[in-house]
């Protein structure tokens, strides 16, 4: 068995969790962050990208409203490389509740979201695809994110400070003795080594997971896992975010994100905290849905769909239990005033924008305990490295705007060392992945990450297979490096398949025009031309 | 119905299959361009909504549209590019050409001024471009390739006005001829061997005074101007469109843009364009299949080579002058359909891309090499005037437009 000794254990590698141990290590705070499965392959990246105005909870939660647009401010100014400043339109339709308009104008205004009336004209002119049924606009500081380049942010940042993670750990147990937290026990689910980790607190920020954790020791944190599912449009339909102005519900919210759209969400009630498979049904309500917003969905693309479990906390004193109802500030629940178990605390609820307000309440808790008086900086300093301007011209100058300045964006600080490898081999420069731009260079230098494990974890460090053939080419293209980088070709084709298959998963609720035609050329490639063999799937 | 708009509803057809780029002529020849693919929908999803600056290989597109041609799936692959390339010039952001090469686009653009210019005194313009001193000018001063092929000037075509008064009224049987630049500046000649083949066949035909087409213009990125050629053109031909008068085009250029592109512009007469133009050929060949089509050809004891012009393919025809050549006894034909001559317009003339267009009309430089060579004919055809003289650049085998030959068949010029 493995043993670590550390100040802070960290249970989870989403948002709240890296924000939390980027936090604790800038106060010189020691502290490991484990995580079960890839950095953000939950709730954290199976999101709509929105960083929140606060706007679409102004009427119904006007704290968690008043901490969005603090903390949109904030986000914006220290991960701007994640942020694509859209903002957002609310979009009040012909025979909507007038009286909701006058609340919202209201809440807004008292939670300090500043609102700005577009004319209809200027809407239609900026939004062709708005829908004709619009009666008024309102402009709000909405503004799209990535999930994960910001977590990737955190990490790195973490890292500098002296924070490490590791990724494939899964918590097997909290160590207690006498009601005291000792640390954890948790396996290491590549090599299946045991591993030890003394610490004097451990942070539950599993997300969908934190009920687990908590009952590993008996503890009951009550989480409602609500499950939502979106729609990704093969290109940006709109510029803005687009949300409609009511009582907020299901398939009411357009985000353009990077090269495609997301419409959603629906909300449902699910057991399981990985039960993210979207059904037939959700995609056609979601459409029926989005058709009061925008002009001629359906005859827009669908890449795919997927889907994400909102950890939604459920105070003991909440009256209304149903997910939209649940409110969506976060809560901090410590173990000790609750249990009596000293050195535990779970952080829970919340929402993405809010993810460094969470991380700094909890550290603030961690640094009382542990007697460190250093103040949070957090808000104050940024993520992201301003590259110079040599570097952007280079970078631009061998891989055309498009796809340098999408690489920088992913890369920040890394890039210059997969720039220079690309000047030296000019061939390393060409597109392993052409939807998204991704080349050959970036490809292998994400490979040398000892935290990428497999041809999934790839794809979410460089987006290769996101785009409009969803893995059909990029795949077999990486072929060579896959082989290098995993050793055999057993291994090298089950990435394949798992890649394929989780690509498949999100293609099959969408099987109609365009993407079905896809569908069946990438069908014949692999089954056809590369031999690969159908697996009829389980239900 | 679709409410989006064509660009985007075939954006999203895109299967990503590369098949454009794997026929892509310039994608050949440098492997540091993006490919249509590439440049066009691929780029286009980055592209929507969010301009980017610099993206300096939208220039290196040819505009041959062979990938539009090839595309399994209807996308719009050239007129993604030319868009990108008309928003990069109007962005926030513009697009910092040097003024060298703003300059050269103004004057690349203009092959109608310049043939004006060529034609006041021919002798002398054509002197002047074969001096060593005025091509290496040329070179420096406009990045103009100083081994680029430019053409010859010669005595203009000469407009014919209708002097039937009303249009379409006093003859029943007439054309409306839109000859392009280069059958009027350097090719006259070809313009009124035209005129008597249509007469030869009961045609009377009449040029008005056009303005260049306008594809020049815009691939050389001056878009508003082609606009205002584009309206100018169609209110002149807009008379004839409602008569019924069909307008006939030698040149394959203009004859494209004159199909595809002037439906697309906001103008009474936009609507029948498209339906009443015909390539030369096409309309001779129509003719023929309604046994309207004079056969009083005499013996033409003769082999040739022919080269299919890209923006011909592009209007999606097939081959009408091969029809109509196999139609003269002792015409024998070889189609080499060996891609594309590498100079599309006035891509070959630019000096950064002269080494690649010669590169791009290699297989059909060699095509045309071995066919003599082997005694399979003597001289080549095609219709597109620059194709002609790039041809004639890479191999130095005498090239005509196929016209002559059907002239020469109907006993109207002696060779």
């Amino acid at each position: 068995m493995c043993e670590i000794e550390t100040q802070v254990v960290v249970i989870g590698g989403g948002a709240t969790g890296v924000g939390i141990l980027r936090d604790l290590s800038m106060r010189g705070i020691p502290a490991l962050l484990l995580e079960q499965g890839d950095l953000a392959h939950g709730t954290s990246s199976r999101f709509h990208g929105l960083l929140h105005s606060g706007a679409r909870y102004a009427v119904k939660d006007a704290k968690a409203a008043q901490e969005c647009i603090e903390e949109n401010k904030i986000v914006k100014h220290i991960a701007a490389h994640c942020i694509e400043d859209t903002f957002g339109w609310f979009v009040y339709l012909k025979g909507d509740d007038p009286g909701y308009l006058q609340l919202w104008l209201q809440g807004c205004d008292q939670a300090g979201i500043p609102v700005k009336e577009v004319p209809l004209e200027e809407a239609f002119r900026l939004e062709p695809l708005l829908s004709r049924q619009t009666a008024r606009v309102f402009e709000v500081p909405d503004a799209t994110v990535d999930g994960f380049k910001l977590l990737w942010a955190n990490v790195k940042s973490a890292e500098k400070y002296g924070g490490s993670y590791r990724t494939y750990c899964k918590v097997k147990s909290l160590w207690l003795e006498n009601k005291d937290i000792k640390g954890v026990y948790a396996e290491d689910l590549i090599t299946g080594e045991m591993i030890q980790v003394r610490s004097k607190i451990v942070v539950n920020a599993a997300g969908p997971w934190s009920a687990e954790i908590a009952a590993m020791s008996g503890f009951d944190v009550h989480m409602l896992k609500n499950k939502g599912s979106l729609l990704v449009f093969n290109q940006r339909m709109f510029n803005r975010v687009i949300n409609r102005l009511r009582t907020p519900g299901d398939g009411d919210i357009f985000v353009p994100h990077e090269t495609v759209t997301i419409l959603g969400t629906t909300s449902q009630m699910v057991d399981l905290p990985d039960d993210n498979q979207v059904r037939e049904q959700d995609v056609s309500y979601l459409l029926e849905m989005g058709k009061d917003l925008a002009e001629g969905i359906e005859q827009h693309r669908v890449l795919r769909a997927f889907a994400g479990i909102r950890p939604l906390y459920e105070s003991e004193d909440a009256s209304e239990h149903e997910g939209r109802g649940v409110s969506r500030n976060f809560a901090l629940i410590d173990h000790e005033k609750r249990d009596g178990v000293h050195g535990l605390v779970s952080i829970v609820g919340g929402k993405l924008t809010t993810y460094r307000l969470m991380a700094e309440k909890v550290t603030d808790w961690a640094a009382a305990r542990l007697n460190v008086t250093t103040a949070c900086r957090t808000a104050e300093e940024p993520l992201h490295h301003e590259l110079p301007a040599d570097v952007w011209n280079k970078a631009r100058q061998l891989l055309g705007a498009a796809a340098a300045d999408k690489m920088m964006e992913r890369l920040n600080e890394e890039a210059a060392s997969v720039i220079a490898v690309i000047e030296k081999q000019p061939e390393l420069g060409q597109f392993i992945c052409e939807c998204e731009m991704v080349t050959q260079a970036e490809v292998l230098h994400a490979l040398q990450d000892p935290a990428v494990h497999s041809l999934d974890d790839l794809r979410r460090k460089t987006r290769l297979g996101m785009g409009t053939c969803q893995g059909t080419y990029c795949t077999y293209r990486s072929t060579p490096m896959l082989k290098d980088a995993f050793g055999s070709w057993e291994r090298t084709l089950k990435e394949y398949r798992i890649l394929i298959s989780e690509r498949w998963r999100g293609i099959t609720p969408v099987l109609w025009g365009d993407q079905l035609r896809e569908s069946e050329l990438a069908r014949a490639l692999y089954l056809n031309v590369l031999d690969f063999k159908a697996v009829e799937s389980e239900e | 119905m679709d409410v989006r708009n064509e660009l985007t509803a075939r954006l999203d057809a895109c299967q990503k299959c590369n098949v454009c780029t794997a026929q892509c002529p310039v994608a050949k020849v440098n492997p540091h361009f993006p490919g249509p693919k590439g440049l066009g929908p691929d780029m286009e999803r980055f592209r929507r909504g969010q301009f980017i600056p610099g993206e300096t290989t939208l220039d290196d597109c040819s505009n041959c549209k062979t990938c539009e041609v090839t595309c399994p799936s209807g996308v719009k692959i050239t007129e993604m590019i030319l868009e990108a390339r008309r928003a990069a010039r109007k962005g926030p952001h513009k697009t910092m050409l040097s003024l060298k090469l703003r300059l050269r686009g103004y004057v690349l653009g203009r092959a109608e001024y310049l043939g004006k210019l060529g034609v006041l005194w021919p002798g002398m313009a054509n002197q002047a471009l074969k001096l060593n001193l005025v091509r290496w000018a040329l070179d420096k001063g406009l990045a103009v390739s100083q081994k680029g092929p430019l053409p010859a000037y010669g005595r203009p075509l000469e407009v014919i006005e209708d002097k039937g008064g009303r249009a379409g009224g006093a003859f029943r049987k007439q054309v409306i001829y839109f000859p392009g630049c280069y059958t009027r500046y350097n090719e006259g000649d070809t313009g009124r061997i035209m005129i008597k083949v249509l007469e030869h066949i009961g045609y009377k035909t009449i040029v008005p005074n056009f303005h260049c087409c306008g594809l020049p213009l815009e691939a050389n990125g001056q878009f508003d101007k082609a606009r205002k050629n584009g309206l100018y053109n169609l209110e002149l031909m807009r008379p004839y469109l409602e008569a019924g008068v069909p307008v006939i085009t030698s040149c394959t250029s203009c004859g494209l843009t004159l199909k595809e592109d002037y439906p697309k512009l906001p103008a009474p007469g936009a609507q029948m364009i498209g339906a009443q133009t015909y390539d030369l050929f096409e309309f001779l060949w129509q003719l023929h299949e309604k046994r309207e089509l004079p056969l009083d050809f005499q013996e033409v004891k003769a082999c040739f080579g022919y080269h299919l012009p890209c923006h011909l393919k592009a209007q999606g025809i097939g081959t009408p002058a091969l029809r109509i050549l196999r139609l003269i006894p002792g015409v024998k034909i070889r189609n080499l359909d060996a891609g594309c001559c590498g100079l599309s317009g006035s891509y070959g003339f630019k000096a950064e891309k002269y080494d690649k267009a010669m590169k791009i009309g290699n297989p059909l430089f060699e095509a045309v090499n071995v066919g003599v060579e082997r005694g399979d004919f003597q001289e080549m055809l095609t219709e597109c005037g620059v194709c002609k003289v790039q041809i004639q650049h890479g191999t130095s085998i005498p090239t005509k437009h196929p016209l002559r030959i059907l002239a020469k068949a109907y006993k109207i010029i002696l060779e």
